[in-house]
Protein backbone atom coordinates (compact mmCIF):
# COMPACT_ATOMS: atom_id res chain seq x y z
CA UNK A 1 0.00 0.00 0.00
CA UNK A 2 1.18 3.62 -1.28
CA UNK A 3 1.16 6.04 2.10
CA UNK A 4 0.28 9.65 1.66
CA UNK A 5 3.07 12.07 3.42
CA UNK A 6 2.01 15.23 3.74
CA UNK A 7 5.03 17.47 4.25
CA UNK A 8 4.95 20.05 7.07
CA UNK A 9 2.14 22.41 7.38
CA UNK A 10 1.62 25.37 9.60
CA UNK A 11 -1.68 25.76 11.21
CA UNK A 12 -3.49 27.33 13.84
CA UNK A 13 -4.22 24.45 16.58
CA UNK A 14 -7.58 23.84 16.60
CA UNK A 15 -6.82 23.03 12.19
CA UNK A 16 -4.44 20.78 13.20
CA UNK A 17 -6.70 18.87 15.02
CA UNK A 18 -9.19 18.98 12.75
CA UNK A 19 -6.91 17.73 10.07
CA UNK A 20 -6.81 14.23 12.49
CA UNK A 21 -10.20 13.93 12.48
CA UNK A 22 -11.13 14.63 8.71
CA UNK A 23 -8.09 12.58 7.40
CA UNK A 24 -9.07 9.54 9.98
CA UNK A 25 -12.68 9.54 8.46
CA UNK A 26 -11.78 9.50 4.99
CA UNK A 27 -9.26 6.66 6.12
CA UNK A 28 -12.20 4.80 7.89
CA UNK A 29 -14.00 5.45 4.59
CA UNK A 30 -11.66 3.68 2.64
CA UNK A 31 -11.16 6.98 0.26
CA UNK A 32 -7.79 8.21 1.85
CA UNK A 33 -4.88 5.72 1.61
CA UNK A 34 -2.58 5.74 5.58
CA UNK A 35 -1.41 9.04 5.75
CA UNK A 36 1.73 10.18 7.71
CA UNK A 37 1.73 14.42 8.24
CA UNK A 38 3.84 16.52 10.09
CA UNK A 39 2.85 20.14 11.33
CA UNK A 40 3.50 23.12 13.23
CA UNK A 41 1.63 25.61 15.38
CA UNK A 42 1.03 29.10 14.78
CA UNK A 43 0.37 30.83 17.08
CA UNK A 44 2.38 28.50 19.71
CA UNK A 45 -0.82 26.42 21.15
CA UNK A 46 -1.30 24.06 24.27
CA UNK A 47 -2.82 20.94 23.87
CA UNK A 48 -4.99 19.31 26.68
CA UNK A 49 -5.97 15.50 26.48
CA UNK A 50 -9.25 14.27 26.40
CA UNK A 51 -9.37 13.86 29.79
CA UNK A 52 -8.09 16.60 31.48
CA UNK A 53 -9.68 19.78 33.07
CA UNK A 54 -8.42 22.82 31.22
CA UNK A 55 -8.51 24.58 34.45
CA UNK A 56 -6.41 22.81 36.35
CA UNK A 57 -3.80 22.36 33.57
CA UNK A 58 -4.03 25.45 31.82
CA UNK A 59 -3.00 29.10 32.71
CA UNK A 60 -5.88 30.38 30.01
CA UNK A 61 -4.95 34.35 31.27
CA UNK A 62 -1.65 34.04 30.27
CA UNK A 63 -2.45 32.12 27.19
CA UNK A 64 -5.17 35.01 25.79
CA UNK A 65 -2.60 37.78 26.41
CA UNK A 66 0.07 36.44 24.65
CA UNK A 67 -2.26 34.93 22.18
CA UNK A 68 -1.07 31.15 22.81
CA UNK A 69 -4.05 28.65 21.74
CA UNK A 70 -5.77 26.20 23.70
CA UNK A 71 -7.18 23.07 22.00
CA UNK A 72 -8.39 19.89 23.41
CA UNK A 73 -7.13 16.91 21.67
CA UNK A 74 -9.43 13.64 21.05
CA UNK A 75 -6.63 11.66 22.25
CA UNK A 76 -5.65 10.91 26.23
CA UNK A 77 -2.71 11.30 27.79
CA UNK A 78 -1.28 15.34 29.17
CA UNK A 79 -0.95 18.70 28.58
CA UNK A 80 1.48 19.57 25.86
CA UNK A 81 2.72 23.13 25.21
CA UNK A 82 3.42 23.36 21.02
CA UNK A 83 5.74 25.86 20.92
CA UNK A 84 5.99 27.34 17.49
CA UNK A 85 9.60 27.37 17.32
CA UNK A 86 10.47 24.52 19.60
CA UNK A 87 8.99 21.42 18.39
CA UNK A 88 7.03 19.25 15.76
CA UNK A 89 4.51 17.31 15.87
CA UNK A 90 4.20 14.11 13.40
CA UNK A 91 0.48 12.09 13.20
CA UNK A 92 -0.36 8.75 11.97
CA UNK A 93 -3.53 7.44 10.24
CA UNK A 94 -3.61 4.03 9.50
CA UNK A 95 -6.73 1.45 9.60
CA UNK A 96 -6.49 -0.89 12.60
CA UNK A 97 -5.95 -4.29 10.09
CA UNK A 98 -3.22 -2.65 8.86
CA UNK A 99 -0.90 -5.64 8.01
CA UNK A 100 1.80 -5.71 10.70
CA UNK A 101 0.26 -3.82 13.52
CA UNK A 102 -0.25 -4.98 16.91
CA UNK A 103 -4.04 -5.39 18.11
CA UNK A 104 -2.08 -4.42 21.53
CA UNK A 105 -2.01 -0.39 22.01
CA UNK A 106 1.51 -0.41 23.81
CA UNK A 107 2.72 -2.37 20.88
CA UNK A 108 1.64 -0.24 18.34
CA UNK A 109 2.58 2.80 20.29
CA UNK A 110 5.95 1.43 19.94
CA UNK A 111 6.31 0.23 16.58
CA UNK A 112 4.76 3.81 15.14
CA UNK A 113 7.47 5.28 17.90
CA UNK A 114 10.27 3.46 16.17
CA UNK A 115 10.27 5.88 13.11
CA UNK A 116 10.87 8.32 15.75
CA UNK A 117 13.82 6.70 17.43
CA UNK A 118 15.66 6.00 13.96
CA UNK A 119 15.13 9.96 13.03
CA UNK A 120 16.67 10.91 16.43
CA UNK A 121 19.25 8.16 16.04
CA UNK A 122 20.45 9.58 12.57
CA UNK A 123 21.64 12.96 14.25
CA UNK A 124 23.23 10.99 17.14
CA UNK A 125 20.95 10.81 20.35
CA UNK A 126 20.66 7.37 21.51
CA UNK A 127 16.70 7.60 22.00
CA UNK A 128 14.74 4.91 23.46
CA UNK A 129 11.15 3.64 23.97
CA UNK A 130 9.74 4.40 27.40
CA UNK A 131 6.38 2.69 27.72
CA UNK A 132 3.48 3.72 27.55
CA UNK A 133 3.53 6.26 25.33
CA UNK A 134 7.19 8.52 25.90
CA UNK A 135 10.57 8.26 24.21
CA UNK A 136 13.08 9.27 26.45
CA UNK A 137 17.05 10.31 25.49
CA UNK A 138 19.51 9.82 28.67
CA UNK A 139 16.60 8.80 30.92
CA UNK A 140 14.97 12.37 29.64
CA UNK A 141 11.18 12.39 27.64
CA UNK A 142 12.01 14.04 24.42
CA UNK A 143 8.74 12.87 22.91
CA UNK A 144 5.42 12.16 23.91
CA UNK A 145 2.83 10.62 22.07
CA UNK A 146 -0.77 9.92 21.99
CA UNK A 147 -3.35 7.30 20.70
CA UNK A 148 -7.05 7.41 19.96
CA UNK A 149 -8.91 3.56 18.02
CA UNK A 150 -11.57 4.92 16.42
CA UNK A 151 -13.83 3.89 13.47
CA UNK A 152 -11.41 1.27 12.92
CA UNK A 153 -8.79 3.72 12.44
CA UNK A 154 -5.60 4.28 14.61
CA UNK A 155 -4.49 8.09 14.92
CA UNK A 156 -1.25 8.38 16.72
CA UNK A 157 0.08 11.88 16.99
CA UNK A 158 3.07 13.32 18.56
CA UNK A 159 5.23 16.05 19.39
CA UNK A 160 9.20 15.89 18.96
CA UNK A 161 10.75 18.84 21.29
CA UNK A 162 13.53 20.39 19.18
CA UNK A 163 14.15 22.74 21.41
CA UNK A 164 12.66 23.77 25.03
CA UNK A 165 12.38 26.78 26.60
CA UNK A 166 11.01 25.67 30.84
CA UNK A 167 10.07 28.96 31.50
CA UNK A 168 8.27 29.79 28.55
CA UNK A 169 6.43 26.44 28.70
CA UNK A 170 5.34 26.98 32.91
CA UNK A 171 4.06 29.93 32.03
CA UNK A 172 0.95 28.85 29.83
CA UNK A 173 0.88 25.32 31.58
CA UNK A 174 -0.37 25.62 35.37
CA UNK A 175 2.25 25.13 37.87
CA UNK A 176 1.70 28.39 40.40
CA UNK A 177 3.74 31.44 39.43
CA UNK A 178 5.93 30.54 43.06
CA UNK A 179 6.27 26.91 42.08
CA UNK A 180 8.37 28.33 38.89
CA UNK A 181 11.38 28.49 41.54
CA UNK A 182 14.73 27.99 40.54
CA UNK A 183 14.37 23.94 42.32
CA UNK A 184 11.46 23.18 39.62
CA UNK A 185 13.22 24.56 36.39
CA UNK A 186 15.94 22.24 37.29
CA UNK A 187 13.73 19.09 38.57
CA UNK A 188 11.97 19.56 34.71
CA UNK A 189 15.87 19.61 33.36
CA UNK A 190 16.25 16.63 34.77
CA UNK A 191 13.33 15.11 33.62
CA UNK A 192 12.48 16.65 29.84
CA UNK A 193 14.85 17.54 27.17
CA UNK A 194 15.58 18.43 23.73
CA UNK A 195 17.73 17.95 20.35
CA UNK A 196 19.41 20.99 20.91
CA UNK A 197 19.42 20.11 24.56
CA UNK A 198 21.59 17.41 23.29
CA UNK A 199 23.51 17.98 20.36
CA UNK A 200 23.96 21.70 21.09
CA UNK A 201 22.26 22.41 17.74
CA UNK A 202 18.87 23.08 16.73
CA UNK A 203 18.17 21.21 13.73
CA UNK A 204 16.35 22.77 11.35
CA UNK A 205 12.52 21.78 10.45
CA UNK A 206 13.24 20.59 6.75
CA UNK A 207 16.30 18.75 8.15
CA UNK A 208 14.06 17.16 10.56
CA UNK A 209 10.92 16.52 8.64
CA UNK A 210 13.36 14.46 6.32
CA UNK A 211 14.39 12.07 8.95
CA UNK A 212 11.11 11.28 10.34
CA UNK A 213 9.49 10.74 7.16
CA UNK A 214 12.51 7.99 6.19
CA UNK A 215 12.39 7.26 10.02
CA UNK A 216 8.56 6.38 9.97
CA UNK A 217 8.90 4.79 6.43
CA UNK A 218 11.58 2.45 7.08
CA UNK A 219 9.51 1.28 10.71
CA UNK A 220 6.67 0.92 9.14
CA UNK A 221 7.78 -0.34 5.85
CA UNK A 222 5.91 1.70 3.73
CA UNK A 223 6.54 3.64 0.41
CA UNK A 224 4.90 6.98 -0.45
CA UNK A 225 4.15 9.81 -2.27
CA UNK A 226 3.66 13.46 -1.51
CA UNK A 227 0.34 14.93 -1.15
CA UNK A 228 -2.42 17.17 0.41
CA UNK A 229 -5.42 16.70 1.78
CA UNK A 230 -8.30 15.44 -0.75
CA UNK A 231 -10.99 18.34 -1.08
CA UNK A 232 -13.55 15.91 1.04
CA UNK A 233 -10.79 16.34 3.64
CA UNK A 234 -10.39 20.08 3.42
CA UNK A 235 -14.29 20.19 3.80
CA UNK A 236 -14.52 17.64 6.64
CA UNK A 237 -11.48 19.78 7.92
CA UNK A 238 -13.44 23.27 8.06
CA UNK A 239 -16.45 21.01 9.73
CA UNK A 240 -14.32 19.79 12.34
CA UNK A 241 -12.76 23.20 12.94
CA UNK A 242 -15.84 25.07 13.58
CA UNK A 243 -17.90 22.52 15.41
CA UNK A 244 -15.30 20.80 17.41
CA UNK A 245 -11.86 22.23 18.34
CA UNK A 246 -12.94 26.05 17.89
CA UNK A 247 -15.82 25.27 19.91
CA UNK A 248 -15.70 26.36 23.38
CA UNK A 249 -17.85 24.28 24.37
CA UNK A 250 -15.77 21.01 23.43
CA UNK A 251 -12.44 22.87 25.00
CA UNK A 252 -14.05 23.47 28.06
CA UNK A 253 -16.30 20.67 28.28
CA UNK A 254 -13.88 18.94 31.25
CA UNK B 1 -18.75 19.37 46.04
CA UNK B 2 -15.64 17.22 47.14
CA UNK B 3 -12.00 16.30 45.12
CA UNK B 4 -9.54 13.75 45.17
CA UNK B 5 -6.32 13.16 43.53
CA UNK B 6 -4.45 10.13 43.12
CA UNK B 7 -1.00 9.75 41.06
CA UNK B 8 -0.74 5.93 39.61
CA UNK B 9 2.56 4.96 40.60
CA UNK B 10 4.81 4.98 37.43
CA UNK B 11 1.30 5.54 35.71
CA UNK B 12 -0.47 8.78 35.63
CA UNK B 13 -2.73 10.73 37.34
CA UNK B 14 -6.59 9.81 38.02
CA UNK B 15 -8.47 12.97 39.75
CA UNK B 16 -12.66 12.74 40.72
CA UNK B 17 -14.58 15.36 41.65
CA UNK B 18 -18.17 14.91 42.97
CA UNK B 19 -21.13 15.96 44.35
CA UNK B 20 -23.14 13.99 46.82
CA UNK B 21 -27.03 14.76 47.75
CA UNK B 22 -29.27 13.25 50.55
CA UNK B 23 -27.22 10.40 50.20
CA UNK B 24 -26.55 9.97 46.55
CA UNK B 25 -24.42 10.87 43.25
CA UNK B 26 -25.54 13.99 42.14
CA UNK B 27 -22.88 14.79 39.94
CA UNK B 28 -19.10 13.31 39.04
CA UNK B 29 -16.43 13.73 36.87
CA UNK B 30 -12.84 12.02 36.26
CA UNK B 31 -10.30 14.18 34.51
CA UNK B 32 -6.34 13.24 34.48
CA UNK B 33 -3.75 12.27 31.92
CA UNK B 34 -4.74 8.41 31.74
CA UNK B 35 -6.17 6.54 28.22
CA UNK B 36 -9.30 4.93 27.99
CA UNK B 37 -10.64 3.11 24.77
CA UNK B 38 -12.85 4.36 23.63
CA UNK B 39 -12.86 7.65 25.26
CA UNK B 40 -16.46 8.45 25.20
CA UNK B 41 -16.66 5.97 27.95
CA UNK B 42 -15.91 7.81 30.55
CA UNK B 43 -19.10 9.76 30.17
CA UNK B 44 -20.72 6.14 30.60
CA UNK B 45 -19.19 5.60 33.66
CA UNK B 46 -20.17 9.09 34.97
CA UNK B 47 -23.47 8.57 33.96
CA UNK B 48 -23.57 5.28 35.05
CA UNK B 49 -22.65 6.42 38.92
CA UNK B 50 -24.91 9.42 38.59
CA UNK B 51 -27.36 8.72 41.19
CA UNK B 52 -25.99 5.98 42.95
CA UNK B 53 -26.19 5.53 46.68
CA UNK B 54 -22.81 6.74 47.95
CA UNK B 55 -21.93 3.61 49.82
CA UNK B 56 -18.56 1.91 49.27
CA UNK B 57 -19.67 -1.41 48.36
CA UNK B 58 -22.15 0.36 45.15
CA UNK B 59 -19.78 2.35 43.72
CA UNK B 60 -16.84 0.00 44.34
CA UNK B 61 -18.97 -2.48 42.04
CA UNK B 62 -20.30 -0.44 39.81
CA UNK B 63 -16.99 0.99 38.63
CA UNK B 64 -15.48 -2.87 38.64
CA UNK B 65 -18.11 -4.27 36.40
CA UNK B 66 -18.02 -1.07 33.74
CA UNK B 67 -13.98 -1.81 33.36
CA UNK B 68 -15.07 -5.69 32.58
CA UNK B 69 -16.92 -4.45 29.71
CA UNK B 70 -14.59 -6.18 26.78
CA UNK B 71 -14.32 -3.17 24.61
CA UNK B 72 -12.51 -1.40 27.40
CA UNK B 73 -8.60 -0.45 27.34
CA UNK B 74 -7.58 1.08 30.33
CA UNK B 75 -4.22 2.28 30.21
CA UNK B 76 -1.82 4.01 32.98
CA UNK B 77 -4.25 3.63 35.80
CA UNK B 78 -6.41 0.41 36.97
CA UNK B 79 -9.91 0.12 38.04
CA UNK B 80 -9.04 -0.04 41.31
CA UNK B 81 -7.02 3.19 41.02
CA UNK B 82 -10.70 4.60 40.06
CA UNK B 83 -12.38 2.89 43.31
CA UNK B 84 -9.75 4.47 45.23
CA UNK B 85 -9.80 8.03 44.06
CA UNK B 86 -13.61 7.79 44.52
CA UNK B 87 -13.68 6.40 47.51
CA UNK B 88 -11.49 8.80 48.63
CA UNK B 89 -13.85 11.81 46.94
CA UNK B 90 -16.92 10.32 48.56
CA UNK B 91 -14.68 10.11 52.22
CA UNK B 92 -14.93 14.02 52.54
CA UNK B 93 -19.18 13.27 52.67
CA UNK B 94 -18.90 11.48 55.96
Amino acid sequence: MIWRVIPLTVNKASVNMAVDSAILDEVSAGRSPPTLRLYRWKPSAVSVGYFQSVNDEVNIEACREMGVDVVRRITGGGAVYHSYEGEITYSVIIPEDYEGMPKDIISSYELICGGIIKALNWLGLKAEFKPVNDITVEGKKISGNAQTRRKGVILQHGTILLDLNIKEMFNFLKVSKEKISDKLIKSVEERVTSITSITGVKPDFAKISQLLIKGFSESLKFNYTFNGLTPIEEKLTREYDEKQFSNREWVFRR
Amino acid sequence: MSKAELKVKGGKLVKCRLDVEEGYIKNIKYTGDFFLHPEEYIEKLENSLTGAAASTEIIKNIIEEFFKKPEITLIGASPEDFVKVTLSCLEAYK
